[in-house]
């Protein structure tokens, strides 16, 4: 097992690339079943200190729709989306006929259904395009979906990663939709037992 | 104002009245408080895992764990000009965010809160409240003049353990 903190620039380099890549393959998929155009932000792959990534939403107390799926396969780790509520709700007006739900606290089971279908595409998009550049399998869980604070969802997916460091190796983008600045977070953190196999697959091990 | 002064995932942090301790957006973690009332001083750990066992101990964050927290945090309040025969504690927080599926199952807000208990009373400490398990996120503040802890949570009453 590689320890986070020994990843070179070069390997980082290309961890970003495969975030580009498959957030690439996940934004193409969210713009077709929406039918409307997504940009995405660059993506990053850093090594950050748990206790930074809420403030990369907007704070620990911050509300947000969570959707946690595991990877899984012989690169395994956590994917995660965290999308504003503002976003959520057009997500849900956008998709479902009829639905005029103004707050996500009154969601239903044909909303969040709505809601974990949308992790599902795009973790599922996004683990295609992974699993077509490591030429490894990599499956997702279905989709787990809560709405809460951004602290308390973060603290439940990274604790049993932070046993020995308190650094996590994140991949995490960004899909805008400018027009009405609607946003999705998307967060890879591979585990960091399968780490070393994950960049022995793309080459900069 | 008196400070109010926040405490992260694994972190510890002592304070005495007028000050309040607060923490926002706890989920599986789980908050141990300990505070004494004669010297209106406590002080909160953040837990996030349940056993340290197998880990060496002089390379890790002692106050990340269960079992390691609950006698750093009683030392440092003690150390501080606390009674040890008042210290009295308060637990928050452990709950499960994400439902399970059939792929998988997250047991770390239960096992965490199972610790810490099966911690205290090796030291012999009284709890004498909690608000721990559920769904929800919880964010509280710790009133050091009464050793109060208020919680809230998305969608439900403010309430004080």
């Amino acid at each position: 097992m590689q320890d986070v903190t020994d990843l070179t620039k070069t390997q980082l380099d290309a961890l970003r690339e495969i975030g580009n890549i498959g957030s690439g393959n996940a934004a193409s998929a969210l713009a077709q079943f929406l039918n409307r155009k997504i940009d995405m932000a660059v993506p990053s792959a850093s090594i950050m200190n748990f206790n930074e990534i809420p403030a990369l939403v907007g704070g620990p107390e911050k509300t947000v729709m969570g959707i946690f799926l595991k990877v899984m396969g012989e690169i395994s780790g956590r994917f995660l989306l965290l999308i504003p509520e503002k976003t959520s709700l057009k997500l849900l007006h956008t998709l479902i006929p009829g639905c005029e739900i103004d707050s996500a606290l009154k969601m239903g089971e044909l909303e969040s259904s709505c809601m974990r279908e949308v992790g599902n595409i795009l973790a599922g998009a996004f683990l295609n395009a992974l699993s077509v550049i490591t030429q490894t399998p990599m499956l997702n869980s279905l989709p787990s979906m809560t709405y809460d604070m951004a602290g308390a969802m973060i603290d439940s997916i990274v604790a049993d990663m932070t046993a020995i460091s308190d650094k996590v190796l994140m991949i995490e983008t960004s899909f805008i939709e400018s027009e009405e600045d609607l946003r999705i977070h998307i967060f890879l953190l591979p585990d960091p037992a399968s780490l070393q196999l994950l960049l022995q697959k793309i080459g900069v091990c | 104002m008196s400070a109010v002064i926040p405490v992260g995932m694994g972190e510890m942090k002592i304070a005495r009245s007028p000050e309040q301790l607060v923490v926002y957006g706890i989920g599986s973690c789980v908050i141990l408080s300990l505070y004494d009332p004669k010297s209106k001083a406590g002080g909160l750990a953040h837990i996030m895992l349940p056993d340290s066992s197998g880990l060496d101990l002089k390379s890790i964050n002692l106050v990340k764990f269960a079992d390691t927290a609950i006698p750093v945090l009683y030392d440092a309040l003690t150390g501080s000009g606390a009674f040890k025969s008042s210290v009295v504690a308060k637990i928050v927080g452990g709950s499960e965010m994400f439902p399970p599926t059939e792929d998988f199952e997250n047991n770390i807000g239960r096992d965490n809160t199972e610790a810490v208990k099966k911690a205290l009373k090796k030291l012999g400490l009284p709890l004498i409240a909690e608000d721990t398990g559920g769904r929800r996120g919880r964010s509280i503040e710790f009133d050091l003049e009464r050793g109060t802890i208020k919680l809230s949570i998305l969608g439900e009453e403010v309430r004080e353990i």
